[in-house]
């Protein structure tokens, strides 16, 4: 390359006094996994060529998320392996996808488990299968190291993430109050993972209101009660409390015992458990698979995906369920189906951003801040010696209609986002600049089934979750218990399976 | 003499000025804050040259003989003034107040000096010629002082001589002037007979400086500092007091040579001697070779592997003749194998089998450390563990720490473990702490190497005796997802500090 003379020694001049500008490190990045634009086919109507090839199966599975992988799970551990599950994206996993770089792998969205509770056993049964739970105790090494929590407010940390510094009386009264409330709720037992076996019509009421309303109605008036509140919901749900069903706010808080074990985590989350899965059902999946007809057969189903017929007789919808009405003729439109939009970006760290002299902890949140903060992917590392770090940056677009969040995830380029976050970030580390290399984003339009008032008890979920005893059709995603937790999508991964499995039995 | 008498301008002008450099080096130097210290002292020092030409208007008669007597005060307070206040700060309590006090005397005698020089001349010249020339080479003087100040003066002949090389600059002036200005003296025998004693004692004082700055920073700095690196792991300081050699790791001691043999002997022995014939070794951490030399007494043993996270310590205590000499040079024995690598990771992988474990990690300061603290990690090193080996971990102090003392040996345990807590005394740490641990019952050796200090036979059965300051706690052990140790040890030191 050819410098021109004026240049070198305005170069030259500059460096000899100094004067060249103090400059941020180029960061770079992209949108990445980007998958709307498959699903606007759907929804447009677009032509999809007949197909050029017929394969059967007894059981095809549409859709390789958590919920796929596990009826996939279910079904080879019973011995039955003649079967394909159908994954649209590139990679399998759904909300637990995972990414890796040379400095640590990192979740795409979910990155933690709590510690199962003894109702969830189909959970417990993959964990034991895992090497995560041996002999009844948990393996160290998968649970969250310490120090776990930090939540940044009023220009200091705290540890935890309920906020206890700058609570005046009112505020703790107001926590002590919503403990010993949430303490009665989880008695009755009706709050549970799974969902469906604690729920009774007990108290269908609470779905009739908003968690706000109802927080309201108990006198919780403290600004930082109800910070945390929706922070939860937020979090859980990619929703504010006024727009989450009260039932659904109170099994947040009620359906886990209150244990210091600390969640279970992977430097790449909740993929870690689309790895392990991925190594027993591998050969059953196939990906770059979209599904763009389920046509009723005399024999069964047909699955139309790419130029490929998948002639079955069984097939297992453990896609999001608002996908149906697209995919089959005659199917009845959805109402009680709305989904929450999320972005998450995953930041490469070349130094570790000043803390204010604060340790790292794996979970980092800013009070006040509209995302959701961050997570430090090498919290998980065995090294004592760590000087480069992936952190996994949340934010449910839980402001505004989920519609007017998805208009907004199009509408603006990953500049704005990298903007906006290094921004959220920058209030707290104020050098994340000269430490960020690369951040990619990563657009949700549907992420999360949102637990909207009236959800839990939508007779139309209901009748969803129950197949009539003559359907070939039988659903799976967690959107069936209108909470979109990784034990849900399990749990009725799972269910669908066995009963697949029955009725196949039945018919031979 | 036109030129004779503004290069006296230019002279006295620097003079001025490295005494006020030296002033604010000297306090960024011991204090620290070089901002502030600069601030503050150049502001106090032209606020006090203000008063200084303020009050030269009080002074009337005998300009000459007066200015004469203020470059001597100037000289003999400025050239001794960094001396002065290196013996201040390492002999009293009362650094700043010398220091200001000497800025502000120097202030007002410096300010009195132009304004002199200026009457003196102002016969001899137009006032706008005064002006002129005098400014002039008043400013000249300063920019020259001002490079020469640190491109020069500090790192050649340091602060101590600096000032006393200037003050003999002013005393030389005012000899100077008893002839430039010999018209206007009356009496100027015993001007120049003071002038001369000025010169002696700060030439004097030239020659001692040495001496001087020896005797202050012996009271300043403990200890030489012989070493003294960023690494890319740690912050790590080598110092040297007479034949006492100290390493520091992030600012904490990791081994005095005075007193090391106690802590290495204490690790090493008890555990390996007891090993029916050790052939593997392993020892994670103990980068300083220390432990390795116990180790390499014993003939039998076939190969060390030394694992230690930082490159730049290995090879410092392979290389360095001083450092050498106190390891043996154990780094270097064809038996030793050093490999820089994370502790824990590196466990993790390797599947070779040793007889003798040694774990010798920083106190669990942080959370970092604290996972080489836990059931996980020891569960991971057991691994390693032939069925008739023993493996010991440095478990920071049982007195001092008592509470991290005991949760570490329960750590342990609970990693399935029979646990031996041993203690000794080590002057520069204090009573320090081990646990040996084995899947086997432990029976203390019945013979040593030749040539050990201070671990004997008869010795090691009382080790295993803790009294009841130090003895057991019921304690939880530690695990990655609680971490309780680093908080147990916090509280410990804590207490002590308090």
């Amino acid at each position: 390359m050819k410098v021109g003379r004026r240049k070198f020694l305005r170069a030259g001049s500059a460096a000899l006094v100094g004067l060249s500008f103090k400059t941020d490190r180029p960061i770079a990045g992209s949108f990445v996994n980007d998958s709307f634009q498959m699903g606007h086919r759907l929804r447009d109507h677009a032509f999809f060529p007949p197909p050029k090839r017929v394969e059967k199966f007894p059981v095809v599975i549409v859709g390789g998320g958590i919920a796929g992988l596990s009826a996939a799970w279910r079904l080879r551990k019973r011995g039955f392996t003649d079967f394909v599950v159908l994954e649209m994206n590139p990679q399998a996993g759904g909300n637990a996808r995972w990414g890796e770089n040379e400095i640590s792998a990192y979740p795409w969205a979910a990155h933690y488990v709590p510690v199962p509770g003894p109702k969830a056993v189909y959970v417990r049964e993959l964990f034991e299968d895992l090497g995560v739970l041996k002999n009844g105790e948990w393996n160290e090494r998968y649970l969250c190291f310490a120090p776990q929590e930090r939540l940044f407010l009023y220009g200091r940390w705290q540890e935890g993430i309920e906020p206890a510094v700058g609570l005046t009386q009112k505020g703790r009264d107001q926590f002590r109050h919503l403990g010993d409330l949430f303490a009665k709720f989880r008695a009755s037992g009706e709050f549970t993972i799974p969902l469906e076996l604690g729920r009774t019509s007990k108290f269908q009421d609470l779905d009739r209101l908003s968690f706000s309303d109802w927080l309201q109605q108990q006198g919780c008036d403290s600004r930082l009660v109800n910070w945390y509140m929706n922070y939860a919901c937020r979090d859980d749900y990619g929703a504010l409390a006024k727009d989450t069903s009260a039932w659904a706010g109170l099994h947040y808080f009620c359906s886990r015992e209150v244990e210091e074990k600390g969640p279970l985590t992977w430097p790449e989350g909740n993929g870690w458990i689309t790895r392990r899965l991925l190594e027993r059902v591998g050969p059953n999946v196939r990906t770059n698979e979209m599904v763009h007809r389920i046509a009723q057969t005399k024999r069964g189903l047909s699955v139309f995906s790419g130029d490929t017929e998948f002639q079955s007789e069984f097939v297992i919808f453990a896609a999001p369920t608002f996908l149906a009405p697209y995919l089959m003729d005659g199917f009845p439109r959805l109402h009680d189906f709305d989904y929450s939009p999320w972005l998450t970006a995953n930041l490469t760290l070349e130094r570790i951003p000043d803390s204010r002299g604060a340790e790292p902890t794996w979970d980092t949140v800013f009070l006040d801040s509209p995302t959701l903060g961050y997570v430090d992917d090498t919290h998980q590392s065995l090294r004592t010696y760590i000087d480069r770090t992936v952190w996994t940056f949340y934010w449910s677009l839980a402001e505004g209609t989920p519609a007017q969040s998805r208009q907004l995830l199009l509408d603006k380029d990953w500049n704005y986002w990298k903007e906006a976050i290094l921004k959220d970030l920058g209030r707290v580390h104020s050098d994340i600049r000269q430490c960020v290399s690369r951040i990619d984003v990563m657009r949700m339009g549907h992420a999360m089934i949102r637990p909207a008032v009236g959800s839990i008890f939508s007779e139309e979920r209901l009748r969803l979750a129950q197949p009539s005893p003559d359907s070939r059709l039988v659903f799976a995603n967690s959107d069936l218990s209108s909470i979109s937790i990784f034990e849900e999508a399990q749990y009725h991964g799972v269910i669908a399976a066995q009963t697949v499995l029955e009725r196949l039995h039945g018919h031979r | 003499m036109g030129i004779l008498l503004f290069i006296s301008v230019l002279l006295v002008a620097a003079c001025g000025l490295i005494y006020e450099l030296v002033a604010g080096t000297l306090a960024s130097y011991l204090v620290g804050d070089s901002v502030f210290q600069f601030s503050t002292i150049i502001g106090t020092y032209l606020f006090a040259m203000g008063i200084g030409s303020a009050l030269s208007r009080y002074l009337n008669r005998g300009l000459v003989q007066r200015f004469v007597w203020i470059e001597l005060m100037i000289g003999v307070i400025g050239g001794f003034s960094s001396a002065l206040l290196m013996m201040a700060f390492a002999f009293t309590q009362g650094f700043e107040l010398i220091l200001y006090a000497i800025v502000v005397v120097m202030g007002v005698l410096v300010g009195l000096e132009i304004p002199l020089l200026m009457r003196i001349v102002r016969d001899r010249y137009q006032f706008r010629d005064v002006i002129a020339h005098v400014l002039t080479f008043d400013y000249l003087g300063a920019l020259g002082a001002s490079l020469l100040f640190p491109l020069l003066l500090v790192p050649r002949l340091g602060l101590v001589r600096s000032a006393m090389l200037f003050g003999l600059v002013n005393a030389g002036v005012a000899l100077w002037s008893t002839y430039l200005f010999a018209s206007q003296l009356s009496d100027s025998r015993a001007l120049r007979a003071m002038c001369l004693l000025v010169l002696c004692g700060l030439g004097a004082g030239m020659a001692e400086a040495r001496h001087i700055t020896a005797t202050a920073e012996d009271n300043i700095y403990a200890d030489d500092i012989i070493f003294a690196k960023d690494t890319h792991y740690q912050h790590l300081v080598l110092t040297r007091f007479k034949d006492d050699i100290r390493l520091f790791l992030n600012s904490h001691l990791q081994f005095s040579s005075r007193d090391e043999y106690r802590y290495h002997e204490a690790l090493i022995h008890p555990g390996l001697a007891s090993v029916p014939v050790p052939h593997r070794v392993l020892v994670l951490g103990g980068g300083d070779g220390l432990a390795v030399r116990e180790i390499l007494k014993y003939a039998q043993i076939e190969s060390v592997t030394l694992v230690d996270l930082d490159p730049e310590m290995t090879k410092l205590f392979s290389s360095h003749p001083m450092l050498t000499q106190l390891n043996h040079k154990s780094l270097l024995s064809p038996r030793v194998h050093v490999i820089n690598a994370d502790a824990f990771p590196w466990v993790d992988s390797n599947t070779d089998s040793f007889d003798f474990i040694v774990v010798d990690f920083p106190d669990p300061t942080n959370y970092s450390l604290g996972k080489l603290y836990t059931t996980a990690f020891y569960r991971a090193v057991a691994r390693h563990l032939s069925v008739q080996g023993m493996m010991v971990v440095q478990s920071t102090s049982p007195m001092f720490a008592r509470d991290s003392f005991w949760c570490i040996a329960q750590t342990i345990k609970q990693a399935g473990l029979q646990t031996y807590p041993y203690h000794v005394y080590v002057p520069s740490f204090g009573e320090w702490g081990f646990v040996l641990a084995s899947f086997h019952e432990y029976t203390p050796p019945t013979s040593l190497p030749s040539g050990l200090r201070f671990i004997n036979v008869e010795g090691i059965p009382a080790l295993f005796q803790f009294p009841p300051d130090m003895s057991p706690l019921p304690m939880p052990a530690n695990h990655l997802n609680d971490q309780v140790l680093v908080r147990a040890y916090d509280n410990d030191w804590k207490d002590i500090s308090h």
